[in-house]
């Protein structure tokens, strides 16, 4: 095989040393021209690399860009996300804001009325419905042990709810005021007329026995008479909507529109027995000797 | 477990009954999931577990329901023990037949039922007829089936049901 030689005669390097000199010293006295010179001589040079130089930095380019983008869209799209996750925690913290002001609304309403009308009345919180189509009734979340008792009257800020009809320890059943099977004793505020007030199928209310010479119209307020337990006189209990006269009847009656909408009651209010004096005991009639 | 498990029942009917069902009610009526049950029960289970546990349902319905317990566990009783007499004498039972018969047994309980609560004046037969018992035994009937339908797709209930007899 034969060898390479890369060794240079002497007097070789010493005509490379001496253009090395040469051109640093070039360099060093004389750069401008040495770079015009260069320049003139490379730009053909140049012109052929830049074609293939230009195609991989295009492609280059390109990809930096689409690369770009989609790490720019991979933000956005994070950023997107980042920001529905907060849009959808401030709705829900703006829907929990809402409900806790209506709650708190509802609430002061019922302090307030608490603290107006009577002293000592057992707030309860509506947790169901009748378990059957029979009845129209609510179920409370206190019973017996928070002395809830059979008859108790049931109410609101705006007026009667119904009467509890049904004990357990820890539940109570209200018979609502709309039940056909309901009778509470009513009065109409103008005319001091008194009847009875019964549900009716329709969902509505009628107030029965009313004198026949009664100038009761539409529009007059019923409250509780107070005459049966369970309610003390004076409590709202519907605006008189259709007087009915039938021909040779004893008594008219009188359609009513109860204060209270049964179906959205959430909170309601049970009056103790012992709150409020009866009739007699208003009337100042002397007490039964136990 | 059998106890265990009618118990879990019974009171999973009576929270769905009473809190959930007012919220999807038709026409302001709600199937009797109760009665659904019972009928299934006595239907598979005989007459004396239907009357059984048709009792216990309807004391436990009554107690958040204005409506009386004695009345509530008797027609329930009632209805477990007639569903397992009528599952004795069927050997196969499709979800159409079914369905006929939870509607009949439904409208049936339905018309007898406002004569032993004593209702209102107001609620009379017609009325009682055409607002509760007939939307309340087609809901009935069409809960029942779906549940029949459902249980026999998943479980062989017939090979169950001979063995459970035996």
């Amino acid at each position: 095989m034969r060898m390479v030689n890369f060794r240079l005669s002497y007097s070789a390097r010493r005509v490379a040393l001496a253009l090395a000199v040469i051109l640093v010293l070039g360099f060093l006295l004389l750069p401008g021209q040495l770079q015009t010179v260069f320049q003139t001589v490379g730009s053909p040079f140049g012109w052929i690399v830049s074609w293939p130089l230009q195609a991989v930095a295009g492609i280059h380019d390109r990809i930096a860009d689409v690369w770009s983008q989609y790490m720019a869209l991979q933000g956005v799209e994070e950023d997107n996300r980042q920001l529905r996750r907060e849009m959808d925690l401030l709705q829900e913290q703006n829907a929990q804001l809402r409900e806790s002001a209506a709650a708190t609304e509802r609430l002061a309403a019922l302090l307030e009325f608490k603290k107006q009308a009577l002293s000592t009345l057992v707030a309860a919180q509506v947790i169901g419905r009748d378990t059957g189509n029979w009845y129209k009734t609510i179920i409370l979340n206190k019973g017996t042990s928070d002395g809830l008792q059979s008859d108790q009257g049931v109410i609101t800020p705006a007026g009667v709810v119904g009467r509890i009809v049904k004990t357990t320890s820890s539940t109570a059943v209200v018979l609502l005021l709309t039940d056909p099977n309901n009778a509470i004793a009513g009065l109409i505020q103008r005319t001091r007329d008194e009847g009875i007030v019964e549900g009716t199928t329709h969902g509505v209310a009628r107030l029965k026995y009313i004198p026949l010479l009664s100038t009761a119209r539409p529009g007059d307020r019923v409250v509780t008479s107070g005459l049966v337990g369970g309610f003390p006189r004076g409590l709202a209990i519907g605006t008189i909507s259709r007087i009915d006269k039938e021909d040779e009847a004893l008594f008219q009656s009188a359609e009513l529109s109860p204060e209270v909408d049964p179906n959205r009651v959430e909170e309601v209010l049970v009056i103790l027995p012992s709150l409020f004096p009866t009739e007699g005991e208003r009337l100042g009639a002397p007490k039964p000797k136990s | 477990m059998k106890t265990l498990l009618y118990m879990a029942l019974i009171a999973a009917i009576v929270s769905i009954q009473s809190v959930l069902l007012p919220h999807v009610s038709l026409w302001g009526v709600k199937p009797d999931l109760g009665f659904v049950a019972v009928c299934l029960i006595g239907l598979f289970g005989g007459e004396l577990e239907g009357l059984l546990v048709g009792l216990a349902v309807g004391w436990a319905m009554s107690l958040f329901s204005a409506q009386d317990v004695l009345s509530a566990a008797t027609i329930k009783g009632a209805v477990g023990f007639i569903a397992g007499l009528a599952g004795r004498q069927v050997a196969y039972l499709s979800p159409a037949v079914l369905v006929v018969g939870l509607l009949a047994i439904s409208c049936l309980v339905g018309l007898i039922t406002p004569f032993a609560l004593q209702l209102n004046a107001q609620q009379n037969w017609w009325w009682a007829l055409w607002t509760i018992v007939l939307p309340q035994a087609a809901l009935d009937a069409i809960i029942g089936g779906a549940v029949y339908w459902l249980i026999s797709s998943h479980f062989r209930l017939e090979q169950w049901v001979s063995e459970y007899r035996i």
